[in-house]
């Protein structure tokens, strides 16, 4: 079933793709990147942000494993900030 | 190597100038750009021409909308392909095909197709496959065969390509904007090019310059497609339609398809880039003119037309002339232009052949061959006007010669040239509406979803300036300074509104721009239809001569129609048969009026700054009229020449020449500089380089780059020729100043003409002068302005009628129109009498004295208020009621004239039906125009009742004998029954109904409280001594900011108070207080200073201002004294603030950035839909005392 979080998330990188990430204590490694995206961000709902670029929000639906059992996991990266958010799991 | 690539001219759709773009290309280090618009090939010229200066070869094409074509399984909505030209034939097929969508702009559409959608330009597969000669056709996302493959049909996705692979040379373009789904479509759309072996090459469909555009994009989505912003209304989700580089290109395309198949596809994307790359020259025809075929020899037949014409002008005998035009076809032979103006007096003869008034403009009327040919009829010897200014060696590009036709008859001239040269072969020019500031603030306000009336208020709170300026406006303008909008929740609106600048959002047809071709025209252009139904260029006037397309400039002049009117109606009336052309131009009562400044109505010189000017000119003969129209610009007045050549003028000083060898030229204006044509004279004495030479100097003088040059050439020549260094520098000087600014003689000559004719009209048949203004409102003021400067000239106002009011403004003798000479002399200023009736005829002024006094008496004829002005009327509708006349009743007219409700209702509040019910002669009280209108009501109701049986030749409503309405079917309304309108209820309804005041002036309703302020009245600010303090008050009937000499952006308004207009000057120094109430307020007071120009001529340095209702409100509350504690009262902001920066020009010339534009608020033309309700709750301005 999918499951919908906006927990932090810490993430490594490699050539910009995900490659680990720590969700709830747990490490993750990505076995396989299903999906990528990116998004811009809904600027006309936000109060004016400081910079004139509102800057992009990236997607990655990945595959990944803490232990045995596979999971899909969507990771968001905010561009502006640098932070990254597990958006979205299916279990 | 882009090859799919939509600029700002992708209307609402794109982002980028096509000029950035190349730039950027070029920067980026591409060799090739192509420009494949939507719809059109708006940007095609200044895409080749941006190129070329950012040294790249450029590729042209068009984003196409694929039309529905039955498939079952296919999606009609907003399939695209792309197609690009390649060579000559290419262009050819490009162009046939864009002209071929725009004709087949489809009216039955597919499902889901609507609104947007249903009317747009779009192409078949099997169109494409009859222009398909020299295209590529690019099969991207959009395309049928992109949605196939997205919507993982690849069954159908191959077929739809097959389909394509018959009919034309197909291109598979993978694109990938990394929006969810793209990386797996662009691999999918490759194999899919793979299996089939038809070529794929990479695509960005670039929609703007870089990433941070994007919510620009996303504005101009929404606002396609009238809907508020929110994601799934936007093509642009990702920022990635930007114009990538090579290398972001290529890794893109690797993620998806991997690094082998991302070099193939970047190599395959440059071939074809390099083989649509398209040589303006060889593939575009750019380098030569393409005239329309003028027959055999055109030299020939021009120099035998020319010495027909000097025998006809009575200038065979002149050697001066014939030396002219030996040199005159010397230059037109070498230019190889005969047939262009052999086509041009065709067309001239053309228009004139069919009685519409056609006189030349510009410096076209400078050239003998012209005089000779018929183009023009102004001697260009007699006036010493210059062929170089408008033909000369060192001129680039074709002659510009502009007629002025009749505005009410433009499109039938054009018609005319249609007819003539063939539909092949013409096309009118077409030109783009852009964003500007208003506009921005709407399109985008509604895409962030504010309130429509927000939006409004917002919106209006705006002068007429560019989009870029709109927060800078907000800090720089007063009246915007105090409007409250500079509010952190609107700085996203605005900061989005300026991004918008300069996009184009409209095509539309140029005012006056006509292509003359020859059959190759639709291979040269692509054409679509504008609303007037002409077929239009998709190239603007700049684009058309880039291609070499002969432009002539065919201008609606209003006055001339106005003029065409007057003489119409001289001819209907009273059966004189004037040729305006015949008139002597030296009447001495037509420069006598002039003289006065009462020159409300005739051309050029009704302006506040030129009656000014006039009352301190005082022009004596035409030449004079030419310096006065010459004198009012920017370059004479910046350089100050004016205040000079008056002194001079006046004897005051001697004519002050800088050196004597310039006498000659500059005899004529007394030693300065007015003319183009004199700086052509002076840089040519005193260089020795030749009049041709001297006109290239002169355009070079508007840059700051060109004057430099120009000034180190002119100094050197000009000291080696001997003359003294300060005399060279004086000289320069002045032809610094002067600029690119400044006028043509020959345009100033052309416009004086209609100047004095219209003067002449105005003395010699006013009635008849009047009614032609009136009809086709050819100046800068409201109606209502004019109508009362008819007053003032004794001409009677007849009030509409609908037994005797025409379609347009009529004269009428007024014998016929009612005992007009036994009008009652008006009381005002003197207390008015207790309401009174309304008079049957309305003078409520008498005659000015000079006309009473017998200057040109009293009118024998009155005009008649045209139905035309009844607001909402339609032609059919006005027609109508003249064809159906007479009326004996209401119901009567009701049957017959057949109008809609709310114009029979507007008929009766604006007193059109008062004649018909007038108690007799003397028998008092006015029309009872209430019950009438509740008549109308009882009509409407009976009449639409179904199974009343109401039909064509019944008369159900039983009214053949007059007022009274049948019983039983239609409602009874006794009369009487309801309250008479007030004056000042008529005067209200005549001002929503025609816009006009024409019972009295509605400033006659402030008499109490203008009398209680002591305001003085424009008539007798004449006889104020110069600086005295003085309280005026009016109607607002024009506001202006022109460049002045200082750069301050200075508001001049123009108020009416019954007696004549008021002019008033608002300076920087006050506006922080006075510049809302001056947009805002319709009805003004304002205090100032007399300040005296001339003999008669008088202004207003205002320095406050108030609501005018406003004060009589606070008048009925608390008496005079009230008003006087509220007006004495600080206003907002106190002194200071000021309108900021200065724009300075190459010339040194400052004028201010808000100079020249139209102002906040409504226009002035109107009355405001609420007159004087100043505050809820307010009853309305008291009755006339």
């Amino acid at each position: 079933m999918t499951r919908v979080f906006g927990d932090p998330v810490e993430v490594w990188t490699s050539d910009g793709r995900p490659v680990r990430f720590v969700w709830r204590g747990r490490l993750y490694t990505v076995r396989r990147v299903l999906e990528h995206w990116v998004a811009t961000r809904d600027w006309w709902r936000e109060p004016p942000p400081a910079a004139d670029v509102p800057g992009e929000r990236e997607f990655w639906r990945v595959e990944a494993t803490p232990e045995r059992e596979t999971g899909v996991y969507e990771l968001r990266r905010d561009a502006a900030t640098g932070s990254w958010l597990l958006s979205r799991l299916w279990d | 190597m882009h090859l799919h690539v939509a600029s700002a001219y992708s209307l609402r759709y794109g982002v980028a100038q096509p000029r950035a773009l190349a730039e950027r290309a070029a920067g980026l280090g591409m060799e090739t750009l192509a420009l494949t618009d939507r719809d059109g090939l708006y940007g095609a010229v200044r895409h080749v021409r941006a190129c070329r200066d950012a040294g790249i070869r450029p590729v042209l094409g068009a984003d196409l909308a694929l039309d529905y074509d039955g498939d079952p399984a296919g999606t009609p909505e907003e399939g695209r392909v792309v197609v690009l030209a390649t060579g000559r034939t290419g262009w050819t097929s490009l162009c046939r095909l864009v002209t071929a969508a725009h004709a087949a702009r489809r009216t039955d559409v597919g499902p889901g197709a609507t609104g947007e959608r249903g009317r747009r330009p779009a192409v078949r597969r099997e169109l494409v496959g009859t222009h398909s000669a020299g295209l590529v056709v690019l099969l991207g996302p959009a395309s049928d065969v992109g949605r196939a493959v997205a919507a993982r049909r690849p069954d159908l996705a191959a077929r739809r390509l097959a389909a394509w692979r018959e009919t034309a040379e197909p291109v598979l373009e993978i694109v990938d904007h990394q929006d969810r789904g793209d990386g797996h479509r662009a691999a999918r759309m490759l194999a899919l090019a793979r299996e089939t072996g038809v070529p794929a090459v990479l695509g960005n469909a670039v929609r703007y310059l870089e990433a941070a555009d994007h919510p620009v994009a996303q504005v101009l989505d929404v606002t396609r497609r009238l809907v508020p912003l929110d994601r799934r209304h936007l093509d642009d989700r990702t920022g990635h339609a930007y114009l990538k580089s090579e290398a972001e290109m290529r890794r893109v395309a690797e993620l998806g398809c991997g690094a082998a198949e991302a070099d193939a596809l970047v190599a395959a994307t440059r071939r074809l880039a390099e083989r649509c790359a398209l040589d303006p020259v060889r593939d575009l025809g750019m380098d030569r003119v393409h005239l329309p075929d003028a027959g055999d020899d055109p030299h020939a037949r021009l120099a035998a037309r020319c010495a027909g014409g000097l025998a006809r002008r009575g200038l065979d005998r002149s050697g001066a002339a014939a030396d002219r035009l030996a040199d005159e076809l010397a230059v037109i032979a070498r230019k190889g232009l005969a047939a262009y103006f052999l086509t041009v007096a065709d067309a001239a003869e053309l228009v004139r052949s069919r009685g519409i008034r056609c006189a030349v403009r510009g410096s076209g009327a400078g050239s003998l061959v012209n005089h000779l040919i018929g183009i023009s009829d102004l001697d260009p010897l007699r006036h010493g006007l210059l062929m170089e200014r408008f033909l000369a060696d060192s001129r680039p590009g074709l002659p510009d010669i502009d007629l002025d036709v009749e505005s009410a008859r433009r499109l039938e001239a054009y018609r005319l040239l249609f007819d003539r040269f063939g539909a092949e072969s013409t096309a009118c020019v077409s030109m783009m509406e852009t964003y500007r500031a208003r506009s921005a603030i709407r399109d985008v306000g509604n895409a962030v979803g504010l309130p429509p009336s927000e939006i409004d208020v917002i919106a209006k709170a705006f002068p007429h300036v560019r989009a870029e300026q709109i927060r800078a406006a907000l800090h720089d303008l007063p009246e915007l300074r105090q409007s409250n909008l500079a509010q952190e929740r609107l700085e996203v609106l605005f900061r989005i509104a300026e991004r918008l600048d300069g996009l184009p959002r409209h095509i539309a047809l140029h005012p006056c721009g006509v292509l003359l071709s020859n059959p190759t025209l639709p291979d040269r252009t692509p054409l679509e239809p504008s609303a007037a139904g002409f077929p239009m260029s998709q190239f603007d006037k700049d684009d058309v001569e880039a291609m070499g397309l002969l432009k002539l400039d065919v201008i609606g002049v209003r006055m001339q129609s106005a003029m065409a009117h007057t003489v119409a109606e001289v001819a209907r009336v009273e059966g004189e048969r004037i040729a305006l052309e015949d008139v002597p131009r030296d009447d001495a009562a037509t420069f006598e009026l002039i003289r006065t400044s009462r020159t409300l109505g005739c051309f050029q010189i009704e302006s506040p700054g030129q009656r000014e000017l006039i009352g301190r000119l005082q022009p004596r003969d035409l030449d004079d009229l030419v310096i006065d129209i010459s004198l009012f610009r920017p370059g004479p007045v910046g350089s100050d020449m004016v205040t000079p050549y008056l002194e001079s003028r006046a004897g005051r000083r001697e004519p002050d020449y800088p050196h004597p060898d310039l006498a000659g030229a500059l005899r004529e204006s007394l030693g300065i500089v007015v003319f183009h044509e004199q700086v052509l004279r002076v840089v040519a004495i005193m260089t020795g380089c030749g009049l041709s030479q001297a006109e290239a100097a002169r355009r070079s003088l508007a840059g700051a780059k060109g004057q430099a040059v120009v000034g180190a050439w002119f100094r050197t020549r000009a000291l080696a020729r001997g003359y003294g260094a300060a005399v060279v520098e004086r000289v320069w000087r002045t032809l610094a100043a002067f600029g690119a600014f400044g006028f043509c003689k020959a345009h100033a000559a052309s416009f004086a003409l209609p100047t004095y004719q219209s003067a002449w009209l105005k003395r010699h048949h006013t009635a008849a002068f009047f009614a032609g203004v009136l009809t086709h409102d050819p100046g800068m003021y409201p109606k209502r302005v004019i109508l009362d400067d008819a007053r003032h000239f004794g001409v009677p106002i007849l009030p509409l009628d609908v037994n005797r009011s025409a379609v347009d403004w009529h004269v009428e003798p007024v014998s016929a129109g009612g005992p007009v000479s036994a009008a009652p002399p008006i009381p005002e200023p003197e207390p008015m009498p207790e309401p009174m009736p309304a008079p049957p005829v309305l003078p409520p002024v008498p005659p000015d004295q000079d006309a009473a006094s017998g200057a040109w008496g009293a009118s024998a004829y009155g005009i008649r208020v045209a139905l035309n002005e009844v607001k909402g009327i339609t032609d059919a509708e006005a027609g109508r009621i003249v064809a159906e006349r007479p009326y004996r009743s209401l119901s009567d007219f009701w049957r017959r004239a057949r109008v809609s409700r709310p114009i029979a209702e507007r008929l009766v509040l604006a007193g059109g039906f008062d004649a018909l019910y007038q108690p007799g002669p003397g028998g008092g009280g006015p029309a009872p125009r209430r019950d009438l209108l509740c008549r109308v009501g009882a009509l409407d109701r009976a009449t639409a009742r179904p199974g009343r049986g109401v039909g064509e030749g019944q008369l159900p409503l039983g009214d053949e004998t007059g007022d009274v309405l049948g019983a039983g079917i239609v409602e009874e309304i006794r009369p009487g029954e309801l309250p008479p309108m007030t004056p000042s209820e008529m005067v209200e309804a005549e001002l929503e109904v025609l816009g006009l005041d024409v019972s009295r002036h509605v400033l006659t309703f402030y008499g109490g409280l203008l009398r209680g302020l002591g305001a003085v009245r424009a008539r007798d600010l004449a006889d104020r001594p110069g600086g005295g303090e003085v309280l005026v008050a009016g109607v607002k009937v024009a506001t202006q900011t022109p460049a002045v000499r200082s750069g301050q952006r200075v508001i001049f308004a123009t108020l009416d108070d019954a007696t004549g207009p008021v002019d008033l000057a608002f300076f920087e120094s006050v506006q922080e207080r006075c510049a809302a109430i001056v947009f805002g307020s319709w009805l003004l007071v304002a205090r100032g200073r007399v300040r005296r120009a001339g003999a008669r001529a008088v202004s207003i340095t205002a320095t406050a201002c108030w609501d005018l209702p406003a004060l009589e409100e606070e008048r009925r509350r608390g008496g005079i004294e009230a008003v006087r504690r509220l007006m004495a009262r600080p206003g907002p902001g106190g002194e200071g603030g000021g309108t900021g920066r200065r724009v300075v020009h190459a010339t040194g010339f400052a004028t201010s950035p808000y100079a020249d534009i139209g102002h906040a608020g409504d226009t002035a033309r109107r009355p405001p839909a609420r007159l004087w309700h100043a505050s809820g709750g307010s009853s309305g301005p008291t009755e006339p005392r």
